[in-house]
């Protein structure tokens, strides 16, 4: 049993009902014909794959079927957020970092 | 204006659902309620031209609160995202309602969906239903989390649905056509405890 909150049902929700669909906040080059075929290829094909802070896109699939970001530890599976589409995260790996360095916590 | 044609005889996704061995006594009560037009209404909420065409053709307000619903009359309206809603309403009068809708939302970004023939609206009730739902469904269906008018898609054994409580404690369900069969079995048997009617 793990729930999720989605942003747009406004309540937690069984895992179930959703699915993973990748890394969030990747821009689709303005100007595709303009750029360099490596700088395409890094966009069609390659990912941050963190360990630890990630930020992905879930889709509600069971329920109101829309499309939000979550962030999410790789490590833990510990979700610390999620919020709309064209929202940013309120917490990141460096504000992670920062947070651990204030409790005296560090590794 | 209406799409469906009654001189031909229509069968609905359970008709063959008809009877049951275990039906005496039944803790689980299942209705099909057939043939009720089903529309997908897609628009801007914010826009006030869309949501009071809505209005004038419902009779009442698109419930804009997240897992809310209205009812009027034969009308039941449900919230199923941001900018997405289903309507319910009579059988046969679907055709007629989405051209009203099309009239008062004449130029508008809007989006009406006649998806009546792909779903179908079972009603559950009895004694046996609260338990026979913690058995189905993921969701938390008791009256603190899941009041009556709330509506919630979520899974109902391996399928879909869009379920929404009553005042009489059953649970309305729309479930998928091509879902409906095995809708069924699962029901037979997660009520085998309780007893079956169909009705
Ligand atoms: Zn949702």
């Amino acid at each position: 049993m793990h729930h999720i909150y989605c942003p747009y049902c406004e309540e937690m929700r069984e895992e179930e009902e959703y699915s993973y669909t990748g890394e969030a906040h990747i821009e689709r080059p303005k100007d595709p014909a303009a750029i360099s075929d490596e700088a395409w290829a890094d966009y069609i094909f390659f990912r941050s794959n963190p360990r630890g802070i990630h930020h992905e896109m879930w889709y509600h699939a069971a329920g109101c079927r829309r499309y939000f970001n979550a962030t999410r530890d790789t490590q833990s599976y510990k979700v610390h957020e999620t919020y709309k589409m064209g929202e940013m995260p309120t917490i990141t790996a460096a504000t992670v970092a920062a947070n651990q360095v204030a409790k005296g916590d560090a590794s | 204006m209406t799409n469906v044609d009654t001189s031909t005889s229509m069968e609905s996704p359970l008709h063959h659902r008809v009877a049951h061995t275990n039906a005496a006594n039944a803790g689980v009560v299942m209705k099909e309620d057939k043939f009720r037009g089903q529309l997908n209404l897609r628009g801007n909420p914010q826009d006030a031209a869309f949501t009071s065409a809505v209005e004038k053709v419902l009779g009442v307000a698109l419930p804009m609160a997240p897992s809310s619903s209205v009812r009027n009359g034969d009308t039941v309206v449900y919230w199923l995202c941001p900018n997405e809603w289903l309507l319910i309403v009579a059988s046969g009068t679907q055709g007629q309602v989405e051209a009203d809708l099309r009239s008062a939302m004449d130029g508008q970004h809007i989006a009406v969906t006649d998806i009546s023939s792909g779903q179908t609206l079972v009603n559950l009730s009895g004694t046996g239903v609260a338990e026979l739902m913690q058995k189905s469904t993921v969701y938390d269906c008791h009256d603190s989390n899941f009041p009556v008018g709330k509506v919630v898609q979520t899974t109902f054994a391996k399928t879909g649905t869009t379920m929404c409580k009553l005042e009489d404690g059953s649970y309305d369900l729309v479930i998928r056509r091509s879902f409906s069969d095995y809708f069924f079995l699962w029901l037979q048997d997660a009520s085998d405890e309780y007893g079956l009617s169909v009705s």
